[in-house]
């Protein structure tokens, strides 16, 4: 504690009592955030105002040599904003400003505290939308949404967070302020920002950022379809994409989801349902969106689906998007906890990956759940497990490990949109050679020499790391 | 009644309640939110936190207005969870001063004698050694006003119909002390539609003590009022805060409550569904700008949005504006606004800058918490819209806005 009494003092010349949380209450509070099984409490955490605040909190972190970690929302599943050596947790939530709306440029400017929806909430009676969607956009923060180049449903037409993201200002790992991109597309230099997206907060803490808004389309039909095999839907989606249209969403989910959205919500689908595939197709012209439509309906109805039903209307439209929205969530209802994994594979091989996740899961005697991208071939396979007993954790971290190799074999990735964090650090090795690995380490270095920005994530094997992670991996409740 | 672990065991962390929760939104600290509360409570569970010092103080400043319970995907019970850990906790040190504040708020007599002595003092504000007894530091709470009686002609035989059947009507604790009017409104409009009132002495349903921490004294009135309230009559309900209680009366004490909670109405469900729709399209109607607010235990608690906007929307000539954030609590939750001044005000200023974009001369809503501290708001904002319960608002499409001052 007495660490901590000095550290208060410090830090009230740069922030009010109000925007500095201590204590075991805070130390619990913020040890971990949707990813549950590696915990580590911070030493305390602070609540920014300004770009200038976190510069200030940054330099302090390094005179102290503090470890420090930025949080946005704790909405991340892979372990991102864990302060994985204790520190200080730097939290955006007091950034919640959207600054400028330049409509004509069809640009924003906001604060990266912001919760990813209010974005589109902002400029939604202009017809536009930030498109980068993911499950949990109500909440998540357009900052975790550049830490991780987040996707969801809706980037296999729109793309992910890298392509409507155009400049951030950033508070670099020694705590000067920069300014990295451009709003003018294709600007001069080296494209920073694109290096920035996606490093989950290990270069630096994005606290601004310009976005790209996107129109919203003018039709929108979405379908929602019940197949007796898991097989058929993930053979109807290999046929959509391959008959050249590209909906604006294509998500599949299994019956472990359907089952957890029946014991939640009383959600009930057509007796034999094994999987439900959610199509959405986009566009400014009624007929062609019409036409994808019948496309799909065809191809859904040759491989014998059970049921289609589609809507057009926005309230119709938002029921039928419900198994999918809510479906990873209502697995609360089944278990204490869930792990959500993040696999990519081609998408030829989803069946065959498919079968692999249930026979490990029955192996390990984990329950499971699958709800994905099938689109983009991302996989999002659910264990749910009481993270109270050590034994499940150990089985799901394990269960976990022999899928992500699994995709690596088929030809794919352990990450499609969760990013590494502590969660996935071991299996780094398994998709990159040391050499390159290494060379992503002085990437790295050329930003974050001291190793206290958002220490021990994405790159395995950090100073100081090693030894410690005993500490947090899988640590019981 | 639920075990506190299983029920906080369905949380699996995903936050999708953050930026539903007001408290989380106003302080930006996980500490402040459902995800972090249910994690704290069940730390201390575990024996990881100290009830007392590490969860009380933030369990203390949830408002309990369930919004979390809207946007979780789980269906996680935070209403429950909340009631039993402050149970919990007052059982291990009981909270004296919020006790005495209880009995007032929940005592007619109490309340009246109270509201009477106070207007011998100076201000409107309650006075602060009885905030800083409670809270800590000053009032931001206006003392109770108990209004004048209302005079306003009996409805006559010709302009009503038969009466086609009987209900009970919550008159409750503080509605009945603070805004009678709304009571007499609503025995207008039930018999507009032939209903009638069955008089029975019943008081306080135990609601504010069951958010409080005093579950064996919400039970006690739960088990009063079940005995009052006999038959198998509806129970008609204008209180959102109490009937979103008593709809949960099973949680309370089991299959008796429960088959009591099943009988429990609020009037905009009762209207909707008993055909004041049709009544009030030939009634002759108002021509103000009106919004509505969502009182927490309507929305969130009972899940009622559609139905009281349906019944507005059926008043003639009047012209409803949406509300922002119109669900979002406005901070009066119960006796929060004087247990919590701080973080009462702050929601009060955001819920009037909403009610003030929308320029509405009339603010409509359906709990006499939010009745009392919203009107506080309007009183000092510059626009001085009116705040007016439903059953007021509805009842003044019969018979005109003057004649609700009279």
């Amino acid at each position: 504690m007495e660490i901590e009494r000095s550290w208060l003092q410090e830090l009230s010349q740069i922030l009010r009592a109000d925007q500095l949380l201590t204590g075991a209450a805070a130390r619990r509070g913020y040890d971990c955030d949707a990813y549950t099984v590696d915990r580590f409490p911070p030493v305390a955490v602070a609540l920014p105002e300004s770009t200038a605040e976190v510069a200030e909190l940054v330099r302090w972190c390094n005179v102290r040599k503090v470890p420090f970690t930025a949080r946005g929302a704790g909405t991340g599943l892979s372990g991102g904003s864990l302060p994985a050596l204790g520190g200080l947790v730097i939290s955006t939530k007091k950034l919640t400003k959207i600054l400028e709306i330049d409509l004509p440029n069809r640009q924003m400017l906001a604060q990266t505290g912001i919760a990813n929806k209010k974005l589109s909430d902002a400029v939604k009676a202009a017809g536009l939308h930030f498109a980068p969607d993911p499950s949990s956009q109500t909440v998540a923060t357009l900052g975790g949404n550049i830490a991780e180049n987040a996707g969801g449903p809706h980037t296999l037409k729109y793309g992910v967070t890298s392509s409507h993201v155009v400049a951030i200002t950033m508070v670099t790992p020694e705590g000067d302020v920069v300014e990295l991109g451009s709003r003018v597309p294709g600007g001069p230099g080296l494209d920073l920002a694109g290096l920035v997206i996606g490093s989950e907060g290990t270069l630096g803490i994005a606290t601004e950022a310009w976005v790209t808004l996107t129109p919203l389309p003018n039709h929108v039909i979405t379908a929602l379809v019940a197949f007796g095999t898991v097989r058929a839907a993930t053979e109807s989606v290999a046929e959509i994409i391959a008959s050249g249209t590209i909906p604006a969403a294509l998500e599949i989910m299994d019956r472990g989801i359907l089952g957890a959205l029946k014991a939640a919500f009383g959600l009930e689908y057509p007796a034999g349902t094994e999987a439900l595939l959610l199509v959405e197709c986009d566009g400014d012209s009624a007929e062609i969106v019409k036409a994808e439509m019948a496309t799909v309906d065809a191809i859904c109805r040759a491989q014998n689906c059970l049921n289609l039903e589609t809507a057009e209307d926005e309230a119709a439209r938002q029921k039928l998007w419900t198994a999918r929205k809510k479906g990873v969530g209502a697995m609360g209802r089944l278990a204490p906890s869930i792990v959500t994994h993040d696999g990519v594979i081609p998408r030829s091989k989803l069946p065959e990956m498919l079968d692999t996740v249930y026979e490990v899961a029955s192996r390990h005697q984990i329950g499971v759940a699958n709800i994905f991208h099938a689109g983009d071939g991302n996989l999002h396979p659910c264990f749910y497990f009481d993270d109270r007993d050590a034994d499940q954790v150990r089985r799901v971290v394990e269960a976990g490990e022999e899928i992500m190799r699994r995709c690596i074999e088929l030809g794919g990735s352990i990450t499609g949109e969760h990013g590494i964090g502590v969660e996935k650090l071991d299996l780094m090795g398994l998709m990159f050679s040391p050499a390159d690995l290494e060379f992503q380490a002085q990437a790295k270095r050329i930003f974050n020499d001291g190793a206290l920005c958002n220490p021990c994530k994405v790159l395995p094997n950090q100073k100081s790391c090693v030894e410690h992670k005993s500490r947090w991996r899988g640590v019981a409740w | 009644m639920k075990d506190l672990s299983a029920l906080t065991s369905q949380c699996i962390r995903c936050g999708f309640c953050l930026e539903a929760c007001p408290t989380f939104t106003e302080t930006a600290s996980e500490l402040e939110s459902p995800r972090g509360r249910i994690y704290l409570v069940r730390s201390a569970m575990d024996g990881k936190l100290n009830w007392q010092d590490d969860v009380k103080p933030h369990l203390d400043r949830c408002l309990g207005c369930r919004a979390c319970e809207t946007a979780c995907p789980s269906g996680v019970e935070y209403g429950n969870i909340l009631e039993l850990a402050r149970d919990a906790i007052d059982g291990e040190r009981p909270n004296r001063p919020r006790q005495a504040l209880l009995k007032v708020a929940t005592d007619p007599g109490l309340m009246r004698l109270q509201a009477k002595l106070s207007t011998f003092l100076p201000g409107n504000r309650i006075p602060n050694f009885v905030s800083r007894f409670v809270s800590g530091v000053d009032a931001e709470v206006d003392k109770p006003q108990i209004p004048s009686d209302w005079h306003i002609a009996p409805l006559l035989a010709k302009e009503v119909p038969p009466v086609r059947g009987e209900v009970y009507l919550l008159e409750g604790c503080a509605m009945r002390v603070l805004f009678p009017r709304v009571h007499h409104a609503t025995r207008r409009l039930l018999r507009r539609i032939g209903y009638q009132v069955r008089e029975v002495k019943a008081g306080c349903c135990g609601a504010m003590h069951a958010h409080n921490g005093g579950l064996d004294e919400a039970r006690e009135r739960a088990r009063d009022l079940i005995q009052a309230m006999t038959d198998d009559l509806p129970i008609i309900v204008n209180s959102a805060g109490c009937g979103s209680t008593m709809k949960e009366y099973g949680e309370l004490l089991g299959p008796e409550g429960a088959s009591f909670a099943k009988r429990v109405r609020d009037i905009s469900e009762f209207f909707l569904a008993e055909g004041l729709v049709k009544k009030l399209a030939t009634s002759p109607g108002l021509t103000n700008r009106a919004t509505y607010h969502d009182a927490c235990h309507l929305a969130h608690g009972q899940k009622i949005w559609e139905a009281p906007r349906k019944l507005l929307g059926a008043v003639p000539g009047l012209d409803l504006v949406p509300l922002g954030e119109a669900d979002t609590c406005c901070g009066s939750a119960g006796i929060y606004n004087v247990t919590q001044p701080k973080l009462a005000r702050q929601l009060l200023d955001r819920k009037m800058r909403h009610i003030e974009a929308t320029r509405a001369e009339i603010v409509v809503l359906g709990n006499p918490g939010c009745h009392a501290w919203i009107a506080q708001g309007c009183y000092e904002s510059e626009q001085k819209p009116v705040v007016l319960h439903l059953a007021e608002m509805l009842e003044a499409s019969f018979i005109g806005l003057d004649a609700l001052a009279q």
